[in-house]
């Protein structure tokens, strides 16, 4: 409870001191929008020219790609400790000011930082979910609703778990890792598409190793009466839940890198 | 002319000193050509289109591997001007404008070739339907080598205007950074330009963005037909030359009322 304070807490300050520049910070959020609408305008077009994919038609598309976009800007929003800054923290040698912190380090790190300029992407991306959803006449249960929740809840500590390998590979190498990237940007590009228009090697990529396809699109397939894979409705509540799997087994291993954490002293 | 002509071969060797960030990058956006690929090719699989296949798979591995050139700010000119050591290259004998047109076109043309070389062999070894298929004829081929050039020159005079803005602004993170976002929309990478709406693609590629890659990609593929080449070289050189005008005239105009920060 006391940690959950405490990162309220740093969540107002640091928000105060990223609106003291208005300007600069609205342009940046203008700049974010411009680019998540570039992103959607990307899937209308498509589905302007190409009407539909496989079994999946425009609204579903929408929607898909809608679950993808609020999933994963909610993740850069308040994970931005983790996902933006820890590589720069281990090159200057900030960390070390954590560790002697009574805290742990990743609820510092997540403490440390915020990017409210996303908010324009998370805006974007609800658009296309009402949209997608509107239009492919989802009937919003309060179990669906429940599972959308489910999905994007499961989601965040997911994408949170992908972007920690980069932290890892990064206190072993002190340099970011950018190869890392490919995951977690290539898994959003690829997932904000339903996974089984991919060949079979995405498909198992996508679904083993980085489960995108577990957390999102076997709920959302519910959601939208069309389930992929053919699995029954439990399935649906049942695979959310290895985001969370993944997310401790990188907490682990986050753990074991610490122990071989060396200072780089500047 | 030798000073704008040293800076440049100063900054191709500065590029080729990163070799791992070089193969990490290059294997991300093989991977990203990679999932393109395998959503057009399923959205094609649905319906067909008059547009080849091949051509869409050939314009985003030229895309991919060309994607340096069009998004590569030098972080390092940024932060010059944001700490004030812009006033040593004031100081400077040179042509402002030059010297930093060619430290910027040195960056782009070495970082794009260090990239595209390997990942153009990589998509040519791909199989049918993936890989990058072979030019229209040889002399589109030749064509848009010389269009990629062309392209080079008017994507560099685009930098220098951003730049410029830059120095007014000092936070390159807001305006610059729509500016290039909008590149990144308008010149086809987030979605080839042959397949916006057709009505759309007669503004479209008149734009100067569209000169940076698409014109070059559409005389590889024979999207562009031999007898329309002088027309679009000429587009891309006037262009060119307009974007150099205004940025030159920019560039005066900053020097005029020049703020530098900090010491």
């Amino acid at each position: 409870m006391n940690t959950l304070r405490l990162y309220l807490r740093s969540m107002g300050i640091l928000l105060k001191s990223q609106l003291q520049y208005p300007l600069s910070f609205l342009l940046q959020t203008l700049a974010q929008l411009i680019m998540e609408g570039g992103e959607m305008l990307a899937v209308v077009l498509l589905v302007d020219r190409f009407d539909h994919l496989n079994q999946w038609s425009a609204g579903d598309l929408y929607f898909f790609f809608g679950l993808m976009s609020v999933t994963f800007y909610i993740t850069e929003c308040f994970g931005r400790g983790i996902t933006g800054n820890f590589p720069s923290m281990v090159r200057t040698g900030q960390l070390d000011t954590l560790l002697i912190r009574p805290r742990g380090i990743l609820t510092q790190v997540l403490c440390s930082a915020v990017d409210p300029r996303r908010i324009t992407c998370i805006a974007v991306g609800t658009v296309s979910l009402i949209l997608g959803s509107r239009m492919s006449r989802v009937d919003w249960t309060a179990a669906n609703i429940l599972l959308l929740a489910e999905s994007i809840f499961c989601g965040f500590w997911l994408i949170l778990g992908l972007f920690l390998i980069e932290a890892i590979l990064c206190i072993h190498s002190v340099k970011s890792v950018e190869i890392a990237n490919a995951l977690t940007y290539g898994g959003r590009s690829a997932c904000q598409y339903p996974v089984d228009a991919f060949p079979r090697s995405f498909r198992t990529l996508f679904t083993v190793i980085a489960p995108f396809a577990l957390v999102m699109h076997v709920p959302a397939s519910r959601i939208l009466g069309k389930p992929i894979f053919g699995w029954p409705a439990w399935a649906a509540w049942i695979s959310p839940l290895s985001g969370f799997v993944l997310f401790a087994v990188m907490v682990l291993l986050f753990a074991k890198a610490m122990r071989f954490y060396r200072s780089t002293g500047s | 002319m030798k000073t704008y002509i040293s800076v440049f071969r100063m900054r191709l060797r500065m590029e080729t000193q990163y070799r791992g960030a070089i193969l990490g990058g290059i294997v991300c956006q093989v991977f990203f050509g990679l999932i393109l690929i395998a959503v057009y090719r399923a959205l094609y699989a649905g319906k067909p289109q008059s547009l080849p296949l091949s051509h869409v798979t050939a314009y985003v591995w030229l895309q991919q591997a060309f994607f340096r050139m069009l998004l590569s700010s030098d972080a390092e000119l940024m932060d010059k001007i944001r700490t004030g050591g812009i006033a040593y290259d004031l100081c400077r004998p040179v042509y402002l404008y030059g010297f930093y047109y060619m430290r910027i076109m040195a960056q782009k043309l070495m970082g794009s070739l260090l990239r595209a070389f390997p990942m153009l062999v990589f998509a040519a070894l791909l199989p049918e339907g993936w890989g990058i298929s072979l030019p229209a004829s040889l002399p589109a081929l030749l064509l848009s080598l010389t269009a990629l050039l062309l392209g080079l020159c008017c994507v560099c005079a685009m930098e220098n205007i951003t730049m410029a803005f830059t120095m007014r602004t000092l936070d390159p993170r807001g305006f610059q950074a729509m500016l290039n976002l909008l590149m990144m929309i308008l010149s086809g990478n987030i979605l080839p330009l042959t397949l916006f709406p057709d009505s759309w693609q007669r503004v479209i590629t008149l734009l100067p963005y569209a000169q940076m890659l698409d014109a070059p990609i559409r005389l590889y593929t024979g999207e562009y037909v031999l007898a329309q080449a002088p027309g679009v070289l000429l587009l891309q050189a006037g262009w060119t030359v307009l974007l150099i005008l205004a940025g030159m005239m920019l560039w005066r105009r900053n020097q005029d009322r020049l703020i530098i920060q900090g010491g």
